[in-house]
């Protein structure tokens, strides 16, 4: 009791009780910590979705027989594909994909069904546009498969000698929205948490009331402490909110500890709120912060694999993002929330995130202090 | 004519003098292209693969060596005798399990069941992994020799990818990442000058002056416009040595697009200008409003059709999704107008909207005598 009520009566008590109410007087920051995470939490739940699936397909038939016609419709029964449109020629099916109105052409040759009921090969031609180069990857070896099987069919085959069955663990049904919110986790943790500490720190020194802090005397460590103490609060609210939004809006199962996942974003907290302060040590305005916060926050969200994989990265980049604390934070978000993996195989990315945030608030606390002396 | 070009010259000469604004203006752009350009990556290649091979035989050895014969695997431990622990640990992305009795089973004709268990995290990856191991199973019955004669697929498809036949993902990413950069920078440039003049107050002086809203609204675009340009030359030039991009027919599409992509660029950051009271918030406003729509609701990592409903409304009226159309034209397709005539008049429409929405604001706040 008495140590409780000899903080309560310390001079740091009263700097983070002054720090608290001027958060919550601050409209800007109220809006900051809840206005664009929610935003982009959903922005990038709902948007990005690597799905394959209804290509517009365009069919140019020559054949024109019952058995081209029953090929067609087994192409699209999967709805991997969708039928467009039928063109009569080859020129007008170039034509389509050339304008971007279909993404897939088939061309079916004259003598599809005499061969077939001769059972001589056909061969059919598949026009992919390449553009996309990761969805026609994929569509290419969809419908080069989805071809084989159904030529296989035709022919009442005993089942393949080796058939190979693939299970996906940890997100069964593909859901892309599992793939990127506990990244994105991570994504609004970084904007929101060194923008937010950014601010409070800057605006004291855009109008002078740092001095008049440094006069009191209050310790300079005890002036940080008592920054530092309610943004880690309010941020920690910010990971009860993104979690809600995960575990609501898109159903994501949580599989590992809970307090494991709160006590490891709390430790990244400490890492967003050292950018933070570093940003505003080397800036002199908030505009100077807001632009140079591009700077760190681009690379870090594009290095830690949030949106990309890393597996797909050049070697220089994939080198580089050991040193993204972000990508260590993902991983921890993915596996406890996608994996359920337990402490025991995490400590390594465990220990690196400590490693980090001790390094982020160490180097821009003792910036900063060098440069109010 | 003459004040709209003076206020151009005056703004671009304001814009000269801050060095800070001149440099980000032209090394952010630069950093975000070589970061987007190099990283973004969606199609993994050298996918770490672990085996359980309870069979062993020189079959099941012959199967394994197929699997990874195609490059697109790599070789990655199990690490003891649970299957799942290399994906628990992310050191591979699938385990193929090899039931004892492979060779046996194959060689009695009976069908056999391997297992392959996905790490399904990356959705996308995923179908990549699991296109490529049934890829690599049906090679591997090919080449041994195991396909009865009749199994042969009587229908065989000749796969031809236009446009883009070494399926290279810059030619996908680099021109998407134009339409990123060359809609925020511009933008978030013409909305710090405006809601600079409203900070330091000179925003008065013209209130008072008898310059109208539109004529001085029209220079600073006009002046914006100009550095985006010269935002535009720099991108593209360093885009075309780095990723060898190269224009495919008919670059007049490119140009005109690009014109009216940077002035609709340059209105929409009035536009927020003039709605915001501080610089903060401008730049704010910009990044989060420009740079997430940009991002994601333009088609430019993941297909635009992908979009569920309310939001694909959305993506509808944000400008880069129709210039990321006309790059793509541009620089792999090669249709040049027939492709993409309606993006160019899309994108206009959309940017004389926000000009309109600025002038309007400040017509409202100007003094009438």
């Amino acid at each position: 009791m008495s140590l409780l009520r000899a903080l309560t009566q310390s001079r740091l008590w009263a700097l983070i009780l002054k720090e608290i109410r001027q958060i919550l007087r601050n409209r800007q920051i109220i809006f900051l910590l809840l206005f664009p995470p929610t935003i982009q939490l959903l922005v990038f739940g709902l948007a990005l979705n690597p799905a394959v699936n209804h290509l517009s397909l365009g069919v140019t038939d020559y054949s024109r027989s019952p058995d081209s016609r029953e090929f067609v419709a087994s192409l699209v029964a999967n709805d991997v594909f969708e039928i467009a449109s039928f063109q009569p020629s080859v020129a007008e099916l170039g034509q389509e994909v050339r304008t971007g109105q279909i993404s897939t052409g088939l061309v079916i040759p004259p003598d599809f069904a005499e061969n077939l009921a001769m059972g001589k090969p056909v061969d059919v031609q598949v026009l992919i546009d390449g553009v996309d180069a990761n969805t026609a990857g994929i569509a290419s070896g969809y419908i080069q498969q989805t071809i084989n099987r159904y030529g296989q069919s035709l022919r009442d085959l005993p089942a393949l000698p080796v058939d190979i069955a693939v299970r996906f663990l940890y997100n069964p049904g593909l859901l892309s929205s599992w793939f990127f919110v506990p990244g994105v986790i991570g994504v609004v943790l970084t904007l929101t948490g060194s923008l937010v500490s950014s601010t409070t720190v800057i605006r004291e020194k855009d109008v002078g009331t740092l001095e008049q802090l440094l006069m009191t005397p209050a310790m300079g460590w005890e002036i940080l402490a008592a920054k530092i103490a309610p943004l880690f609060v309010v941020l920690m609210g910010d990971v009860l909110l993104a979690s809600a939004l995960g575990r609501f809006v898109f159903g994501l199962p949580f599989r590992g500890n809970y307090f494991l996942f709160l006590a490891l974003s709390g430790v990244y907290i400490f890492v967003c709120i050292g950018i933070g302060i570093l940003l505003a040590t080397i800036s002199r305005t908030q505009q100077q912060v807001v632009l140079t916060s591009f700077f760190f926050n681009v690379p870090l969200i594009q290095l830690s694999g949030a949106i990309a994989p890393i597996e797909s990265m050049p070697p220089f980049f994939r080198v580089l993002s050991f040193f993204d604390p972000l990508r260590h934070y993902v991983t921890i978000a993915r596996s406890l929330i996608l994996k359920g993996t337990s402490f025991a195989v995490l400590w390594p990315e465990v220990l690196t995130l400590l490693v980090f945030a001790a390094l982020f608030l160490g180097v821009s606390i003792r910036l900063f202090r060098a440069q109010l002396a | 004519m003459n004040r709209i070009l003076a206020q151009c010259g005056k703004e671009l000469n304001q814009f000269r003098r801050d060095r800070l604004t001149v440099a980000l203006a032209f090394v952010l752009p630069l950093a975000v292209l070589l970061i987007y350009g190099y990283a973004i990556r969606l199609e993994a290649k050298n996918i770490p693969l672990s085996i359980q091979d309870f069979d062993n035989s020189p079959l099941s050895r012959t199967y394994v060596e197929r699997l990874f014969a195609t490059n697109q695997f790599v070789p990655a431990p199990l690490l003891g005798t649970v299957p799942t622990a290399p994906l628990d640990r992310g050191i591979a992305k699938a385990t193929v399990i090899i039931p004892p009795d492979f060779q046996r089973q194959v060689t009695a004709h009976k069908p056999v069941t391997v297992q392959a268990l996905v790490d399904g995290t990356d959705v996308n990856n995923a179908r990549v992994i699991q296109n490529g191991l049934r890829a690599a199973t049906q090679f591997f019955l090919r080449s041994s020799g195991l396909l009865p004669p009749q199994a042969q697929s009587p229908i065989e498809a000749q796969v031809r990818l236009w446009f883009n036949p070494g399926r290279q993902e810059s030619l996908y990413i680099v021109p998407g990442i134009f339409g990123v950069i060359l809609w925020v920078f511009p933008s978030m440039l013409a909305a710090i000058a405006l809601v600079r003049e409203k900070e330091q107050g000179t925003i008065v002086q013209v209130y008072a002056s008898d310059l109208s809203a539109m004529a001085w609204l029209l220079g600073k675009e006009l002046a914006y416009l100009v550095v985006g340009l010269g935002e535009a030359l720099v991108v593209l030039t360093v885009a075309t040595i780095l990723f060898g991009l190269r224009f495919r027919g008919d670059p007049t599409v490119f140009i005109v697009g690009l014109v009216i992509y940077l002035g609709a660029a340059v209105a929409f950051g009035l536009f927020i200008g003039a709605r915001t009271g501080n610089q903060t918030g401008a730049v704010q406003g910009t990044a989060i409003a420009g740079f997430l729509t940009a991002l994601l609701l333009s088609g430019f990592i993941y297909r635009i059709e992908n979009i569920p409903f309310p939001l694909s409304f959305l993506s509808n009226v944000i400008p880069a999704r129709y210039f990321i159309e006309i790059t793509r034209d541009a620089f792999v397709r090669g249709t040049g107008w027939p492709g993409v005539w309606y993006a160019p008049l899309a994108i206009g429409a959309i940017g004389a909207f926000f000009f309109r929405l600025a002038t309007r604001i400040l017509h409202r706040m100007q003094f009438t005598d």
